[in-house]
């Protein structure tokens, strides 16, 4: 026999803890249940994705370092600003001792057209072409320099009207 | 408990030709499980509504709140689901699911101490044609005029009023019916130790609800 009576001596009381099985959650609770777990899933995996390059650039202790760091000492910050400064600099320097003059020449017009918005010759006349200019008295200023071989493959432009 | 016949079969069969198709088969646990680690999310999803009842009792009953039981059942799933490629398959997976469940709870009850704030469920009609509460208004009971949603909170109270580990044992015995050898494999535990577990936590809920009782 055992030493814990199962059950003769507890009749009762089982039969009143069984009640609680009659306590039930709000109808229809379970027909949403197994969605919200997926939905639940489903959001931590891609929260979890997003972490990961936030991780990787943002939680790195040695960025953490140098952020804490750029924000409790100015010095540094200012190094740090002249550093990149000279990088800069020095990164400009190298670029126009390497260039090949007649490449510069070439390319030079065509990306300060191409940042004013004026990059399609074929179609229509650049703003640089004489026939852009015909209402203004043009002035050669530049003479000289056209003739050693201006960055501008037109004359330059004095804008007074009337000289 | 009598089941009643699906109306579509009675619609389809009226005059008792043999049926076209039987229903299909469950998938079993372990094939889903299968899809599961493969990340078939709708073969996890058949395996919650499996469980999703058991486990929410289960948390219920030892938290007598609705919300905690809501939050708590959602993360076991979770945690099961993230988990699920660790499950070595030494037990079912209803009852590796259960263990996640009940070690949440119990490490959420240690936490909350003393700041039970009880949230119950209603209960649902058919308790009024339960014989148990049929037995304990009959004439052997002294208090007659028992109040359904008295008694409901009194066993409430007395329940929160066990160690987790007896409340655990009353819980999946006496309430929801599993055998000594579940509860001793979901508790990790031997069988013996269910036993006298359970026998202490019932001479305590005897003692707390001895007016109930007499």
């Amino acid at each position: 026999m055992s030493m814990y009576p199962d059950s003769q001596d507890f009749e009762q009381l089982r039969r009143v803890l069984a009640l609680k099985r009659h306590e039930q959650p709000p109808p229809g609770y379970f027909h949403n249940f197994s969605r919200e777990v997926i939905a639940r899933i489903r959001a931590g995996d891609r929260a979890e994705s997003s972490n990961v390059l936030a991780r990787l650039f943002w939680d790195a202790p040695w960025l953490q370092r140098l952020w804490a760091a750029l924000e409790t000492k100015p010095v540094i910050a200012g190094a740090v600003g002249v550093a990149c400064c000279a990088v800069l600099l020095v990164s400009i320097a190298s670029f126009d001792g390497n260039a090949d003059p007649n490449t510069a020449q070439s390319v030079a017009p065509q990306a300060m057209e191409a940042s004013l918005g004026f990059t399609d010759h074929s179609s229509r006349g650049s703003f640089f072409e004489p026939a852009a200019l015909a209402d203004f008295q043009l002035t050669n200023r530049f003479a000289g320099a056209s003739s050693q071989g201006s960055l501008f493959p037109v004359q330059p432009v004095n804008f007074i009207r009337g000289n | 408990m009598i089941m009643a016949e699906p109306l579509s079969r009675k619609a389809s069969n009226p005059i008792g030709e043999p049926h076209a198709e039987p229903p299909p088969e469950p998938i079993a646990e372990a094939e889903l499980v299968k899809r599961v680690r493969r990340g078939d999310l709708t073969a996890y999803d058949d395996l919650v509504r499996r469980y999703q009842e058991r486990i929410y009792a289960t948390i219920y009953h030892m938290t007598s709140n609705h919300e905690d039981a809501n939050d708590l059942a959602q993360e076991a799933f979770i945690k099961a689901f993230h988990a699920l490629k660790s499950f070595k398959g030494g037990s079912s997976f209803y009852t590796w699911v259960y263990r996640i469940a009940v070690n949440k709870t119990i490490n959420f009850l240690k936490q909350r101490k003393n700041k039970t704030q009880m949230s119950l469920d209603n209960l649902d009609f058919q308790v009024e044609h339960d014989p148990a509460f049929v037995a304990l208004i009959s004439d052997k009971t002294p208090r007659r005029e028992v109040n359904l949603a008295e008694l409901q909170e009194k066993l409430n109270t007395a329940m929160q009023k066990l160690s987790e580990p007896h409340r655990l044992v009353v819980t999946l015995h006496d309430v929801q019916g599993l055998s000594h050898e579940e509860i001793a494999k979901i508790m990790d535990c031997n069988i013996g130790t269910v036993r006298s577990r359970l026998f202490y936590a019932r001479q305590q809920m005897q003692a707390y609800l001895s007016d109930y009782l007499k």
